[in-house]
């Protein structure tokens, strides 16, 4: 269904970096090199320089990279991993890929882990937590590496939803033994497809994803470990090294959005929150209501396109019937997912589709 | 291959519309790319990858090979191939090779043990095994088989194309290949249903819907920028294969004389190869490799080491078997480029150098 005012639309951000992108694109053909090049060692240096971490390991994706981050810490069958049922899908389907069982907590209503109940839910079996900065919020870094350091367990940051976001002044990928971003054309800083990046600021770790990203090999002729094929592109590289130069203006037009939402909406639905001490990024813009279905029918019907994520939290999914969890088990997640609802946000997205939003949604519970 | 990507506006005009669309996931872009291959291999259904890799993946989940199993594949392929077995929890089975290069298919029979769910026979180089002998041994014994054609997109084995063989193929789009993109990509066939069913939502997060997650997947999309790239070079492909062909015959012919120290395998007459290594057993391989490299010219070796004695196939207990045919051509393998971009006067000046590097040898 076309809509008036569509989730997302790339053009702005596109459009303003036409020539940089267009150079980018020649670069790479002139070059003729397409897989393992300068584009990736740039991006990655620039890249981990932006976390304020030491190291970065360009990657295929977002999924990919949390699937060989816990093989490279050495996370495999047999163990645990806590996170929240509440995320997308490949946080816990990396945890399956190797052959680990995630265990679930429940939240906070910031949608993030709550880190008060990590620590009943930990086992003999538990090797690492892994928090999600969901929506572009960080989750509660200080409570959670506390907890994570008196069990001695790793902690892998998944920061698909939140590059750029900061926590008492820290970049959200520089909290954890490593972190995995993405950089799906939905996200914040997105490539022209799918890709991802792996911080670290441990080089053993990130040596260890280069190899494993890569067949396995130390060198041409050296396969030192089974492998796969998890590489980032050097023609998205290049288009990333474009992109993130801007992101930080892109952020604060994603805030000031955020803001104009919240202040316009706060009487008739739960906004987003936000402490003094971080900086939320808004890739998602997720508000809260109990007439959620009706709000987002009106609103669809209306030419906006809101959408969930996600109705269904995982715990409650095919996937994870093995795991024996039912409705109830996490009730802040599963009143989250009736709750919830994400509206059009993005740089360069124009005031009228902004007030369009605003006036209908005001409209709809001023109706009733 | 800079030639290749040369004409930057041909590769814009591909792009534009996938950048104003914004369909940077799976989509018409993608749809229509994998239409036409399975078309093109003469196969119902195709579902394009990120990569060769996953497209092996894919195929070894899509057949519920996994922990507990043995998979049969020969000893000499890029490591991507193990490597996928081993990806999906099974064990890889090496067979050493015969003198095309290919798998030993007589060997196979006697490597089967109760654990054995699969072949995985390669198109190694662009050449074939013997695919009906094959097909016949998957029958008699309860086999899949699953074709690695990552090198052979253009081939043809009895006016067959490599992949139109098995319950299922994977190919490989990397730059290196006949039919390439420019960065990673790869594909799979099949014309079962199901499997094709179950291999979409497993490329995409194991949903059968935004909301509905039936089973973990993973994230092994093509980029749709690659798959119009892809599109765009799958009219060329068996033009650059024919072009190759002719190169590998001419240099044939050029190097003939040389025989026993510069020795090119058997050629079959009713099959087509691809050419996507050229490779020659030689004597005092080192020395010509350093030799031609010295000389301006990018000679390889596809593999100085094979699979079955690299160190990770030694930690999985995986070495266990001599192969001695693999073992010895490894020794003496040497990749000549003759790809689509050599023309006659590259292929006469390696043909000088190696006549050169002989007579001062001897």
């Amino acid at each position: 269904m076309p809509y008036s005012v569509p989730y997302v639309d790339f053009g702005p951000t596109t459009r303003s970096s036409k020539v940089e992108l267009t150079t980018a694109f020649e670069r790479v053909l002139d070059s003729g090199k397409f897989v393992l090049g300068s584009e990736v060692k740039n991006f990655e240096k620039v890249f981990a320089a932006y976390c304020e971490t030491e190291y970065a390991a360009g990657v295929a994706n977002g999924t990919c990279s949390l699937h060989i981050v816990f093989r490279a810490l050495g996370i495999g069958s047999g163990d645990e991993i806590i996170t929240a049922p509440n995320s997308f899908i490949a946080t816990a389907a990396a945890i399956a890929q190797v052959g680990a069982t995630p265990v679930f907590v429940d939240t906070d209503f910031d949608f993030n882990i709550d880190p008060s109940l990590i620590e009943d839910a930990i086992t003999p079996r538990t090797k690492a937590i892994v928090p999600v900065h969901l929506t572009g919020r960080v989750a509660k870094m200080n409570e959670i590496n506390s907890i994570a350091k008196k069990h001695g367990l790793l902690v892998v940051e998944d920061s698909a939803q939140s590059v750029g976001a900061t926590y008492h002044g820290k970049k959200a990928g520089s909290f954890g033994d490593a972190a995995s971003f993405s950089f799906h054309p939905l996200k914040n800083l997105h490539a022209f497809g799918d890709a991802g990046i792996i911080t670290s600021n441990r080089i053993e770790v990130i040596n260890e994803l280069n190899v494993i990203k890569n067949h396995g090999l130390t060198d041409r002729s050296t396969c030192s470990q089974w492998g796969l094929n998890c590489r980032l592109d050097e023609m998205q590289a290049a288009f990333l090294s474009v992109q993130l130069p801007q992101l930080d203006d892109w952020t604060e037009q994603r805030r000031k959005i955020a803001h104009y939402y919240n202040d316009a909406l706060s009487k008739v639905v739960v906004t987003p929150l936000e402490e003094n001490h971080e900086k939320h990024v808004y890739q998602t813009y997720v508000l809260r209501s109990e007439r959620r279905d009706e709000l987002k029918e009106f609103l669809n019907r209306n030419g906006v396109e809101a959408i969930i994520h996600y109705p269904v939290p995982i715990h409650l999914q095919p996937a994870a019937g093995y795991l024996n969890y039912k409705q109830g088990d996490f009730p802040i997640v599963e009143t989250l997912a009736k709750e919830i609802l994400s509206l059009p946000l993005y740089p360069g997205m124009p005031r009228e589709f902004q007030d369009q939003v605003v006036s209908l949604i005001l409209k709809f519970f001023g109706s009733k | 291959m800079p030639e290749q990507f040369s004409d930057h506006s041909k590769f814009f005009e591909l792009w534009r519309p996938v950048l104003e669309s914004g369909e940077f996931t799976l989509g018409p872009f993608v749809e229509k790319f994998e239409k036409r291959f399975a078309s093109y291999i003469g196969s119902k259904y195709c579902i394009a990858t990120n990569n060769g890799t996953d497209a092996l993946i894919l195929s070894l989940r899509a057949l519920g090979i996994g922990p507990g199993d043995e998979v049969i594949t020969p000893c000499n392929s890029f490591y991507a191939t193990s490597g996928a077995i081993v990806a999906v929890g099974a064990k890889p089975v090496f067979t050493d090779v015969d003198d095309r290069y290919q798998i030993d298919v007589l060997e196979i029979e006697s490597l089967i043990t109760e654990k054995t769910k699969a072949i995985l026979p390669v198109h190694w180089a662009g050449a074939s095994p013997d695919m009906s002998l094959l097909k016949k041994i998957g029958e008699k014994h309860n086999l899949k088989i699953i074709e690695d054609a990552c090198m052979a997109i253009g081939g043809k084995v009895n006016g067959k194309s490599p992949g139109s063989f098995s319950d299922i193929a994977a190919y490989s789009m990397h730059p290196l290949k006949s039919l390439n993109v420019a960065g990673d990509g790869g594909m799979v066939v099949t014309d079962n249903k199901d499997l094709y069913q179950w291999m979409r939502k497993y490329r995409n997060h194991g949903m059968s819907h935004r909301d509905v997650i039936d089973f973990w997947g993973a994230n092994m999309r093509i980029q749709p920028l690659q798959a119009v790239v892809a599109d765009y070079f799958l009219d060329h492909v068996d033009s650059f294969v024919k072009v190759r062909n002719e190169n590998a015959n001419y240099l044939d012919n050029l190097l003939s004389n040389l025989d026993p120290l510069v020795k090119s395998p058997p050629r079959i007459q009713q099959n087509l190869e691809t050419f996507s290594l050229y490779m020659l057993l030689v004597q005092s391989r080192d020395e010509l490799l350093a030799y031609l490299l010295s000389n301006g010219v990018e000679a390889k070796v596809h593999y100085p080491i094979p699979l079955h004695l690299q160190p990770a196939s030694k930690e999985m207990g995986l070495n266990s078997r001599l192969l001695p045919v693999a073992e010895q051509q490894a020794k003496e393998l040497i990749t000549i480029p003759i790809h689509q971009y050599i023309n006659k006067s590259h292929m006469d000046l390696v043909s000088e150098l190696i006549h050169k590097f002989y007579k001062d040898e001897v």
